[in-house]
């Protein structure tokens, strides 16, 4: 598990101040989707080996989401993006 | 019916009757401390931090993008409130933390060896200097922490946890003889 995150608010910080909130690639089908689509959105995950973005709580410090992208087998962390800042650049 | 409700300290129960004489490392805690969190409407951030700065009477402690716990020595609780409804009454949210938070003051030469022990963060002067602020977590409690002085720290801490923090804070600081005791 990678142990330092940089928060883009904070700086770097332990993992044990982060909450891990899960995928952050999923995206939300739209509400008159199949149910199996809805199925898969809110209860089927992958496990990947490699290469994960995921959102982030940083629960003990500026409480925002980050969005964090990072190896499973390396530890290695590659970007840490506010979550608003994320959502916003996906949606343009 | 009527009630008696006593507005006890949350460290009363710990600091009552301690002794006065401070040791090299000390823990002072406030009798009472107005403090209360402000969390500026989005886009408003620049503008109520300027607005915040430029009273020399607040100390502001940042939280995160927009939103401060802001400390006076001078207000009594009310009258910060009051202040800050002044200050920027429609630009942002004003709560009144001042019995909701405890603020304890850490001195003393091994000041950073103790905070050292319970926090994940690089506390040298030139990572964290003196006026800034952050929240982090300490050992298992989310608290603020502000450098006010070169061996000088004060943590903000909720009130339901101060109790757990004061023994956590004790704990750490035991190798180091740290001191502790209400301020005057
Ligand atoms: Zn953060």
């Amino acid at each position: 598990m990678a142990s330092l995150i940089t928060c883009p608010h904070c700086g770097v910080r332990p993992k044990e101040e982060f909450a891990i909130r899960g995928d952050a690639s999923l995206i939300r089908p739209a509400p008159s989707a199949s149910d199996e689509a809805w199925h898969d959105y809110v209860y089927v995950r992958a496990n990947p080996r490699g290469r994960t973005v995921e959102h982030w709580h940083h629960i003990a410090g500026c409480r925002r989401f980050l969005v964090v992208e990072r190896d499973t087998v390396t530890h290695e962390v590659y970007s840490v993006v506010d979550g608003t800042a994320a959502a916003r650049e996906a949606r343009r | 019916m009527v009630r008696d409700y006593n507005n006890r300290h949350a460290l009363d129960q710990k600091l009552r009757g301690t002794p006065k004489p401070a040791n090299a490392d000390h823990l002072e805690v406030g009798h009472w401390q107005a403090i209360a969190t402000v969390l500026a409407h989005v886009g408003l951030e620049t503008a109520v931090e300027r607005a915040l700065s430029s009273t020399p009477e607040l100390s502001l402690r940042y939280c995160g993008p927009g939103e401060w716990l802001v400390v006076s020595e001078v207000d009594t609780p009310v009258g910060l409130m009051r202040r800050l409804d002044m200050l920027c009454g429609t630009q942002a949210h004003v709560v009144d933390q001042s019995d909701g938070r405890v603020l304890m003051r850490l001195s003393g030469p091994c000041a950073r060896r103790i905070l050292a022990k319970g926090i994940g963060v690089d506390l040298h002067p030139a990572a964290f200097a003196r006026g800034g602020s952050t929240n982090v977590l300490c050992g298992h409690i989310a608290i603020n922490l502000a450098r006010t002085g070169e061996d000088l720290f004060e943590l903000i801490v909720s009130r339901s946890f101060a109790e757990s923090l004061f023994d956590d804070l004790m704990t750490m600081g035991r190798a180091f003889d740290l001191s502790a005791a209400f301020s005057d």
